[in-house]
């Protein structure tokens, strides 16, 4: 069966990457190349082997494993329901472009409304710029299906993320210096020579981030995804404690601390009550204050409130207990999701009675916004 | 000097499937696409990153394939704070501490006292530098569990695993006589970057199917009667359903096979099962769960 048997051409393999690159692998020139070296290395006749080869090139980890064997079958089927449609046009079929996958395209669709069909087709050519794409739609606007490409993209950027924050408190705190008194006591046994050095270790200071994440019925759209924002951070570093709160607080450090995410999601969702329901930002920081305050607000610790500053309490209490936590922490952070629309002004009564309060006040309603948080840490 | 057969090196690999053969020859049963990921690094000297979960034999690969080859295998387990005196190379201090004492009284100029105490005689290889300086033959270099080691430590093989080099301040860039046959382990306790995951081939390694875990069982253990080796596949794979924190892996399967055989017994009956519980069930809470869920249930 001719059509059956893929085409080794180095042609037909760059249209294979094209088209996998499209479906969401990350496939770069340079793992095109591989992919031609490697064809020439396996044998003709072996059509097995040859898509195993080409997996071991193009993917690097598990899901990307798991959607190549999809890539292949859609890849193989496409090109040959085109050679017998058009198979007076032969070669030529061969070298147009594709069209992305429903699925990839729905991913755009968001962003893209507006452009023109030709112009969204002509930017589907990287999985990056989908990423791209993905990083700047509003959470609380992804369509369900969507859910799951933005997930992965965001874990993958909260890693970079929290890897790099992680680096740079570990750079800072570098800086040994020299024990001389214990380096020539030492010395002494190999005739005067300093051989073994000893050093003394500054201690390190640690730092902590308490995360005050609003799950109240205004939040919803949001808080799912904070949520996980919370566990990436805290996936990376040792001191963060991460409370829900509503009408209530909860902490719920531990149950984020499992080692993957549905599992402390499915937890999550027996542990919190409250989820979408009213909003007291003051009583809960009030709650927070006299049970966790002593313990966990120092001169290291950076509080994060994450909440879109609709209160149904007091806002002089509001403005007392920010003011509380503001004297005794290094920085105060409030990230609003509405903060990112274009005709939001934070002029309800919570919201400016807490400003005067708080060391930065900043959107949170993409993931573009989540990752510039970094640099205020 | 351990004798290896003298083999030129990777003419007996003509194809995938000489490769499956001489894999199983060695007790190692390998699916088709592994066996086409090991071939690629064979033939184009590429390094393979194997990811998977504990115990489904991702080291072994490499140590099948030296065995295969006929060539020294170089083992680099990673661990955090692994460095590069201990992974790559380090300067024997106390002989050099000496060479200079004893050059001390010699007419020798102090350019040509430094030139000796950098020698290659005070150097002490660590795996990596050994894997570049193998004389005679390319040998296996495995890079186990390399997400333990550090970031810092993964940008270092970075040089290594695409030029195959090492550079040595005092001595100059060293550059590999014969290329290694490089393969990279994972449990994926941490993502790896994506540079390093670049130049390497993948292969994600997954619980084997029951025929295949069987002819594994088979192979390793040639005593097992076929009944018993039947039962303890069954039984494993039941459990790895469950959905405990650590699932048992191949290398469980066997040590129960194992241990039931140990105590004399020719079938896995519950009460046989439950006594070599800690072969497959390695915490308290997995122990529980799988008494909870009814071993009986499990080998039926």
């Amino acid at each position: 069966m001719p059509q059956e048997e893929p085409d080794r051409s180095a042609a037909s393999i760059i249209e294979f990457c094209q088209f996998a690159r499209d479906s969401g692998l990350p496939a770069g020139v340079q793992q095109t190349l591989a992919a031609i070296e490697v064809a020439e290395t396996i044998d003709a006749d072996d059509r097995q082997s040859f898509v195993f080869a080409l997996r071991s090139v193009l993917c690097s980890s598990k899901e990307e494993w798991d959607l190549f064997s999809k890539i292949v079958d859609a890849f193989w089927s496409a090109s040959r329901s085109r050679s017998g449609a058009a198979s007076g046009e032969g070669k030529e079929a061969r070298f147009t472009t594709h069209r992305p996958k429903p699925s990839s395209r729905a991913l755009m669709a968001e962003s893209d409304a507006e452009a023109s069909p030709a112009d969204s087709e002509g930017k589907a050519v990287s999985g990056a710029s989908t990423q791209h794409r993905l990083q700047s739609v509003d959470l609380s606007n992804v369509p369900h299906d969507d859910l799951d490409a933005l997930e992965q993209i965001s874990l993958r950027l909260f890693r970079k993320m929290s890897q790099r924050l992680s680096r740079r408190f570990r750079i800072r705190n570098l800086g040994d210096r020299m024990d001389m008194r214990r380096t020539i006591r030492r010395s002494i046994p190999r005739g005067g020579d300093p051989i073994d050095l000893a050093f003394q270790a500054r201690k390190p200071r640690k730092h902590r981030l308490v995360i005050f994440l609003d799950v109240s019925g205004s939040m919803n759209s949001y808080s799912l995804f904070l949520v996980r924002f919370a566990y990436a951070l805290q996936k990376h570093f040792k001191n963060v404690n991460t409370f829900l709160f509503s009408t209530n607080v909860i902490e719920i450090t531990d149950v984020l601390r499992v080692r993957d995410l549905p599992d402390a999601l499915r937890r999550l969702s027996q542990r919190a009550a409250g989820w979408a329901g009213g909003t007291k930002i003051g009583e809960s920081l009030q709650e927070f204050n006299r049970q966790h305050g002593k313990k966990l607000l120092s001169r290291n610790t950076v509080f994060i409130i994450l909440s879109d500053g609709w209160d149904t309490g007091e806002p002089e209490k509001l403005a007392a207990e920010l003011r509380i936590i503001r004297r005794r922490a290094q920085k105060l952070i409030w990230l609003n999701p509405l903060l990112g629309l274009k005709d939001y002004a934070p002029v309800t009564r919570g919201m400016s009675a807490a400003l005067p309060h708080v060391d930065v006040f900043a959107a949170a309603h993409n993931l573009e916004s989540l990752l510039s948080v970094e640099k205020y840490l | 000097m351990p004798a290896y057969p003298k083999l030129p090196e990777d003419s007996q690999i003509k194809d995938v499937d000489a490769l499956i053969r001489g894999f199983e020859r060695l007790g190692y049963i390998t699916d088709r696409d592994l066996a086409t990921a090991v071939y690629l690094v064979v033939k184009l000297r590429k390094p393979l990153l194997i990811e998977g979960h504990a115990g489904l034999g991702k080291t072994e690969v490499a140590k099948v394939l030296a065995a295969m080859l006929g060539t020294l295998l170089i083992r680099l387990q990673c661990y955090e704070g692994l460095d590069v005196s201990s992974a790559v190379y380090e300067w024997n201090y106390q002989k050099q501490l000496l060479a200079i004492k004893i050059q001390e009284r010699t007419e020798q100029t102090v350019q040509e006292k430094e030139k000796h105490i950098f020698g290659k005689e005070f150097l002490l290889e660590r795996p990596l530098l050994q894997s570049i300086l193998a004389e005679d033959a390319s040998p296996v270099l495995l890079i186990d569990e390399v997400d333990r080691a550090d970031e810092a430590f993964e940008a270092f093989l970075l040089e290594l695993l695409s030029d195959f080099q090492i550079t040595v301040p005092e001595m100059g860039t060293i550059k590999a006589k014969h290329v290694p046959y490089v393969i990279l382990t994972s449990n994926r306790t941490r993502e790896l970057s994506d540079a390093l995951k670049r130049r390497c081939f993948y292969h994600w390694i997954d619980y084997p199917s029951f025929e295949k875990e069987l002819k594994i069982v088979r192979a390793r253990l040639p005593g097992v009667e076929a009944e018993l080796g039947t039962q303890v596949v069954r039984f494993v794979q039941a459990v790895r359903q469950l959905d405990l924190a650590k699932p048992p892996g191949v290398t469980e399967t066997l040590d129960c096979a194992h241990s039931v055989m140990s105590l004399g017994k020719r079938r896995l009956d519950a009460q046989t099962a439950e006594e070599t519980l800690g072969c497959v069930a390695k915490s308290m809470e997995d122990t529980a769960k799988l008494k909870a869920t009814g071993i009986e249930k499990m080998l039926s």
